[in-house]
């Protein structure tokens, strides 16, 4: 401040001066004013370098001019660095000094910097011979003209070592992950050939580090005396950057880091792993699903049962509706043959009356009132049972001498049967439209009256509902039936060629779905052409009756008599006596269930027409136990 | 070979004698049993460096606390240098002067350094223990430290003997039982403050560090130098 006073005390006192001159001197004003501006230029310029700048005029703050930084790198020799700062005339060569002083045993005194490095600027070198550790030192930058310290450092120079960096930085891979996403690297690396590890002088740790190009962080790893360290963990579709430096052991001070390594390790296509994981998935699901199937198919029988348990229906035993309705003539009599309750042996031998005599006393004694009187009494008075409670109805002996082909067979009967009907088809009544035939039995034997004269096939049923009997039929095709005498035998002997076969395999009609069907039995078996039995509730005491029944599954066509639709049994029409084989239409009752119910014998040999026992012509068939077709039997039948 | 046999007899007969004076951890094979192996030279130096190693890393650990909690300015505080009590005893300050130093010589200076420090190590735990301001981490290190210093210098002791059993040195080494027990005194006489203890026993443990691993490389240069 003083300075710049007197700086503008002489300025004015120049002006003054130069203006009192200009007065006198007229030619030299341009010159003078020249000067005084030079002047003045010159005095505050100087005025400016040689003192202090004034904080008032400059905002800067000022540097002065201090040491950078002291370090050793091996710790045998080590450098010091300054800075001018800003002052100006300081940054010349020469006008800073450095002088340090060692406290060692041996004071001598400040000493100046014995190197003043020539290829750097401001760099102060100490060799071996000034360098002592364990020793303190201190140096101080002072002004070389002036008696002036700007800056004082002091340091030990163990404490200042900041060892070179490693050398010879390499990497090695370890191993890659089976995943092939992750690998192992080895990094190895050498000790900086300045620092002496190898008299034990310098003990270094390194420390490595490492990160993905680019990236703005380091990982770090422990501190590693040895000369190698792993990394483990790195990922294979990263490049990563490796680095190290060292420090010495137990001091702080880390040396530069050495130059980067680059790390990358291709990845390894792992489709192997993936692929045959994936077909093992695929075959397994494949073949589960494969089985699956498999066992649904196999078992898609009992699969059905199960999920879908089938409607018990009643059956009819041993008749199956469907092989009525196809017309199986053969499976039917095989059927029936092989179900050891129709056998004829064994109905041959055991009176049957046994079997039914219970039925007997119900059936004699049902038919008594209603139909039998119309079946046998109407024309034949001697033929009504009303004289005779029951006997008239189940049994007639006179009748039986009448029928031609009966009579025979009939004789070895002994006592008397459920239906008896006798007729002469050549001699109809003119009450009866029909005339009731006598049944055949079906055995060609058909010895025993039991066989003969129990059955009285019902060849026609009359509007009125009276049921016309005819006798044994004979073995003969019923196209020879004489039935053409009552109309419905004329409509129906048309029929009788088309529907022979129906109507030999509707004997047995099974209905899956209801079981056996009589109704469908009975219209099945009148549809046949073959001379109309009817006689429901005579012939025909095996089946409760279904009056209410329709049959469905029933393709066949089929006459119902008038108003005979509510009638549960139909017969179809028997051959005239002549016609018709002795034993073909008849079905012997093998035996008598707990349900009261008939069970017939299946006829071995076939019936023409009018057979008056749907279960006659049943094929032969696999031993049923208990007397029913049942769904597996029917698959047998069927071709 | 007769001088062999001699020798071979005198070893064996100074290791029977040495067991009692032996406290370290090392195995040691009395009558020479077979079995276990003697501790060669090499192993005991490897023990000796790493003992020290660890003295060193402790009086750093403790230094660089003392700088923080109560000595911010590190330039301010170097100025009001004080002597350590040890800087009379002469030792080599580069690596050239230990490597010119006889072996014995070295020896005997490790030795000393480390006699020097017994007793005010403990001084040192004992002040750190009563003041308030050391967390019990730092008179636990301080006790540790004198503790090892204790160590070092019987496991030093121990190095010497085997030296100048196997005759690497002579036995001029003396000092082993040295009376000198200096007390740490500045110039002024006063007493060293905490802080001035751990400065020196720093610099000091960092000497003996370093002697040690000079003397390994130069008598047994074969393992790890």
């Amino acid at each position: 401040m003083n300075n710049n006073h007197s700086t503008f005390r002489k300025i004015y006192l120049y002006v003054c001066v130069l203006q009192e001159q200009a007065k006198t001197m007229e030619r030299k004003d341009s010159l003078s004013l020249l000067c005084v501006l030079v002047c003045v230029w010159t005095q505050a310029t100087y005025t400016q370098g040689s003192t202090q700048v004034p904080e008032d005029f400059t905002p800067e703050p000022i540097v002065l001019p201090h040491f950078t930084s002291c370090r050793s790198r091996e710790q045998e020799t080590f450098r010091c660095w300054w800075s001018t700062g800003s002052l100006a005339n300081l940054s010349e060569p020469g006008a800073l000094a450095v002088f340090f002083h060692q406290n060692n045993l041996m004071p001598i005194g400040w000493q100046e910097c014995p190197d003043y490095t020539a290829t750097v600027e401001n760099e102060c070198y100490f060799n071996k011979s000034f360098t002592h550790i364990w020793t303190s030192y201190c140096v101080q930058l002072r002004a070389t003209s002036q008696n002036i310290t700007y800056d004082e450092y002091c340091f030990t120079v163990e404490n200042i070592v900041h060892p070179d960096p490693p050398v010879g930085l390499n990497w090695t891979l370890l191993n890659v992950s089976r995943s092939g996403i992750n690998f192992d690297i080895l990094v190895r690396w050498a000790p900086p050939p300045s620092a002496d590890v190898q008299t034990g002088w310098m003990s270094l740790k390194y420390e490595v580090h490492y990160r993905v190009r680019n990236a703005s962080h380091w990982d770090k790893l422990e501190l590693e005396s040895g000369s190698q360290q792993s990394i483990y963990g790195l990922q294979t579709d990263k490049e990563y950057e490796v680095r190290i430096r060292c420090k010495m052991s137990a001091f702080d001070n880390f040396g530069d880091f050495s130059e980067s390594v680059f790390v990358q390790v291709a990845p390894i296509p792992t489709k192997v792993s993936v692929f045959p994981m994936a077909l093992l998935l695929v075959f397994g699901v494949v073949g589960m699903l494969f089985l699956l199937v498999l066992i649904i198919f196999s078992q898609q029988q009992r699969l059905m049962v199960i999920l879908l348990p089938p409607v018990p229906a009643p059956k009819i035993k041993g008749i199956d509706p469907e092989l009525l309705k196809k017309g199986k003539m053969d499976q039917l009599n095989s059927l029936l043959s092989s179900q050891h309750m129709y056998n004829h042996d064994t109905y041959r031998e055991d009176p049957w009356v046994e079997f039914i005599q219970l039925d007997l006393d119900d059936a004699c004694e049902k038919n008594e009132n209603s139909d039998t009187q119309r079946l046998l009494g109407l024309t034949r008075p001697g033929l009504k049972g009303d004289d005779d409670s029951g006997r008239a109805s189940c049994y007639d002996p006179d009748f039986l001498p009448d029928t031609e082909g009966l009579l025979a067979a009939h004789s070895e009967m002994e006592e008397r049967h459920p239906l008896v009907s006798e007729s002469s088809p050549s001699t109809p009544s003119p009450e009866l439209a029909e005339t009731p035939f006598f049944p055949v039995q079906s055995q060609p034997v058909s010895q025993s009256w039991i066989n003969m004269d129990f059955y009285a096939q019902v060849s026609d049923v009359t509007p009125a509902g009276a049921v016309v009997l005819s006798p044994g039929q004979q073995n003969d095709t019923p196209s020879k039936n004489p039935v053409d005498k009552t109309k419905k035998e004329e409509e129906e002997a048309g029929k009788e060629e088309e529907h022979e076969k129906k109507m030999k395999l509707q004997l047995l009609v099974v209905d899956p779905d209801r079981g056996y069907s009589h109704e469908v039995i009975a219209r099945q078996v009148e549809s046949s052409g073959a001379p109309f039995c009817s006689a429901p509730e005579i012939a025909y005491h095996t089946l409760p009756p279904e009056p209410a029944e329709e049959p469905h599954g029933w393709h066949g066509e089929y006459l119902a008599p008038d108003g005979e639709a509510q009638m549960a049994y139909f017969l179809p029409e028997a051959p005239p006596a002549s016609m018709l084989p002795p034993v073909s239409d008849y079905t012997v009752v093998q035996e008598v269930d707990d349900q009261r119910s008939l069970l017939l014998n299946p006829s071995a040999r076939q019936s023409p027409a009018c057979p008056p026992n749907p279960i006659k012509h049943l094929p032969s068939m696999p031993a049923v136990p208990v007397g029913y077709l049942t769904p597996e039997l029917l698959e047998n039948l069927s071709p | 070979m007769s001088r062999n046999r001699t020798q071979a007899m005198l070893f064996v007969a100074l290791l029977c004698l040495d067991l009692h004076a032996r406290v370290g951890s090392a195995p040691i094979c009395p009558h020479g049993h077979t079995g276990c192996h003697i501790l060669s030279l090499a192993d005991l130096f490897d023990r000796v460096i790493q003992h020290s190693a660890r003295m060193h890393g402790l009086s750093s650990d403790l230094h660089s606390e003392f700088e923080q909690y109560f000595l911010p300015s590190k330039n301010h505080i170097s100025r009001v240098y004080r002597k350590c009590h040890t800087s009379n005893i002469l030792t080599p300050n580069g690596k050239e002067n230990a490597q010119k130093l006889a072996r014995e010589e070295l020896t005997e200076v490790i030795m000393k350094l480390l006699m020097a420090w017994r007793d005010p190590l403990s001084q040192l735990h004992q002040s750190m223990a009563h003041q308030q301001d050391f967390n019990s981490f730092s008179s636990n290190k301080a006790l540790e430290m004198s503790d090892m210093v204790h160590e070092l210098r019987k496991g030093v002791e121990k190095v010497t003997e085997k030296m100048q059993l196997l005759g690497m040195i002579s036995n001029s080494v003396s000092g082993l039982s040295s009376p000198e027990a200096l007390l740490p005194a500045s110039e002024s006489g006063e007493a060293l403050s905490d802080y001035e203890l751990l400065y020196c026993f720093r610099r000091d443990s960092d000497k003996v560090q370093n002697y040690l691993k000079i003397l390994k490389c130069r008598i047994v240069p074969e393992h790890g130098c």
